[in-house]
């Protein structure tokens, strides 16, 4: 693993070299490309983080999603400030989220994993068949009130780091080592007096309220927002991220993340041959770099490159 | 059926009454009343599949029992689940899989401790405490999975240990341990029960080790009662001897 200073110290250049860069650089599409790869970070952060107590959660897609849809109904459609809009996407999504992993995460591994596969699948259906939030052609009309319009990419990558930081405090907490607890043996933890179910669906509703924070945030970036933007492909995404970076330490998904974004400006040329571009990176990940990213560094450092890499 | 000794006249803080659980067809644990008393180490043997774990399955609350009730510090338990169970204070060791084998030591006994003590020092403080107790002070960096096979027993004991038990239910602790190795156990536990005033119920398949050191011993085979009395009284009764002899590994 990763020296744990060296992974923050990184993580906090990154977020203030790319804040001061969304902030001053003119060009619109450097901004969004900034934003984009936050967002994405974001995501591939969230599904790690739930990998912490083992279970690959799909529905990360859907929360985003949720996110989304939440804070483009408030603000569209109720009228609400740009705060309160923002809000009510992590409220909403991890309401929503607090029941679903009540329900759900009683199960685990495959059967979690197709679980959270449909659920997504059916939230998407959900909005193609809504009336109200524009049926397949999604909603659109978000913007950042006009006196923060300026500051609205400084304010959306602020959001996005924070978010990664908490996380990243999150998981160096006890409640982190408690995760990796349950994902080891959770047997161990429930002898000795802890709520696993509960802990379970809490590591659930903080990732899910997160993302749908990033799912918030993205509205406002995109001021358009569809079901397709939203299906179980994007949890394959940011697995792609987390496998390509590595999962061994939270600096991975944030390199991943950051990679592939930047590839991806140049793999939309490909069309619809892009998608598998990404499962060949996942596939090609598993087999020849099982630690990602940070887990070669890590055999770097220790000069032991073969073997079974760390979890 | 009742304890044969009289001696142990503590205070009952775990009562089973016709405690049942079958698997399908087949009936793990059957009929099987017991008490265990403050203060005593209280022995459960008998041969391979007697139901010796399932047993401790359901007393901790991890598998409900089919029937048959369990008290517990005078609370009905029964339907319990394991988190209730031992935040009340019972807390059970388990024969395979014991402990987090991709964490170091400290993070181990770590956990044990976060549900009672809140401030990240006292659990700290604690979890040396309890390495030192079980000799794993030297250790505590170590990944627990590649830590030699005598302290991973250790490991768990001190798991257990850390979480502050009343009742302490270890499932076969000396398995593989080397001669030295269980001398030392044996009298861990002995200090356990002395100085830390906790009650123990011990599953084991050393003969010698739960003659040394219980007080009373109960025999299970396929999933009954056969015999419950002193060291001396079990091993002499023609039962049990015919129940080992049929069964000896
Ligand atoms: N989860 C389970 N599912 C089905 N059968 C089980 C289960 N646990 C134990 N058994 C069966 O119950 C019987 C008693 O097992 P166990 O309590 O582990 O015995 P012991 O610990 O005394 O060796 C055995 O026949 C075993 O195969
Ligand atoms: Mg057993």
């Amino acid at each position: 693993m990763l020296k744990d200073n060296l992974g923050l110290t990184l993580c906090i250049l990154i977020a203030l070299a790319s804040i001061g860069f969304a902030l001053f650089s003119g060009d619109p599409y450097y901004v969004q490309v900034v934003i984009w790869v936050f967002t994405n970070a974001v995501l591939a952060v969230t599904l790690r983080f739930v990998l912490l107590i083992g279970e690959l959660n799909i529905a990360t897609a859907a929360f985003f999603g949720i996110g989304a849809y939440t804070t483009a109904v408030a603000s569209t459609i109720m009228d609400w400030t740009f705060f309160a809009s923002l809000l009510a996407a992590p409220v909403i999504a991890g309401i929503i989220s607090a029941l679903f992993g009540w329900i759900t995460l009683r199960t685990k591994g495959p059967y979690f994993l197709l679980i959270s596969f449909a659920f997504t699948e059916i939230v998407r259906l959900f909005y193609t068949k809504t009336e109200a939030l524009g049926g397949n052609s999604g909603m659109i009309g978000m913007f950042p009130p006009m006196a923060l319009n300026d500051y609205f990419p400084a304010i959306a990558v602020t959001i996005l780091a924070a978010i990664l930081f908490g996380l990243y405090a999150a998981e160096r907490s006890n409640l982190g080592r408690v995760f990796k607890a349950i994902q080891n043996n959770e047997d161990i933890p429930r002898s000795v007096g802890l709520n696993v179910i509960g802990l379970k669906i809490l590591c659930f509703v903080i990732a899910s309220a997160t993302v749908g924070l990033a799912g918030g945030v993205h509205a406002y970036t995109n001021s358009v927002i569809a079901p397709a933007d939203f299906t179980y492909f994007v949890a394959v995404l940011a697995l792609a991220y987390v496998k390509i970076g590595g999962e061994g330490h939270i600096a991975g998904p944030i390199i991943g993340a950051t990679i592939l974004t930047l590839a991806g400006q140049f793999l939309h040329s490909f069309g619809p041959y892009e998608n598998i571009f990404y499962g060949a990176i996942i596939i090609g990940a598993l087999l020849l770099v099982p630690g990602g990213i940070v887990g070669l560094g890590a055999r770097f450092k220790t000069g032991k490159f073969m073997g079974r890499a760390e979890r | 059926m009742e304890a044969l000794s009289n001696k142990n006249k503590g205070k009952v803080l775990l009562r089973a009454e016709g405690l049942e659980r079958k698997f399908g067809g087949l009936t793990a644990v059957a009929d099987f009343s017991f008490e265990l008393r403050e203060g005593e180490i209280l022995g459960l043997i008998g041969p391979n599949g007697a139901g010796k774990s399932t047993t401790f399955n359901l007393i901790s609350g991890f598998m409900p029992p089919t029937s048959g009730s369990l008290s517990f510090l005078d609370q009905n338990i029964t339907s319990k689940n394991a988190t209730h169970i031992s935040r009340m204070g019972l807390i059970r060791t388990f024969q395979h899989e014991s402990l987090l084998s991709e964490m170091s030591v400290a993070d181990n006994i770590i956990i044990a401790t976060t549900h009672r003590l809140k401030s990240q020092a006292a659990r700290l403080e604690k979890m040396q405490e309890t390495a030192k107790l079980t000799g794993l002070e030297d250790h505590l960096e170590v990944m627990a999975g590649s830590l030699p096979h005598g302290l991973q027993r250790m490991l768990s004991i001190a798991i257990a240990l850390a979480a502050e038990p009343k009742v302490l239910c270890l499932d076969e602790p000396l398995t593989g341990l080397q001669g030295a190795e269980v001398g030392a156990a044996l009298d861990l536990f002995e200090m356990i029960r002395s100085e830390l005033g906790i009650t123990i119920l011990l599953v084991e398949h050393n003969m010698r080790a739960v003659m040394r050191i219980c007080d009373r011993i109960l025999v299970l085979n396929h999933g009954r009662l056969l015999a419950a009395g002193t060291p001396e009284e079990v091993s002499q009764n023609q039962l049990v001897i015919e129940a080992y002899l049929g069964h000896k590994k």
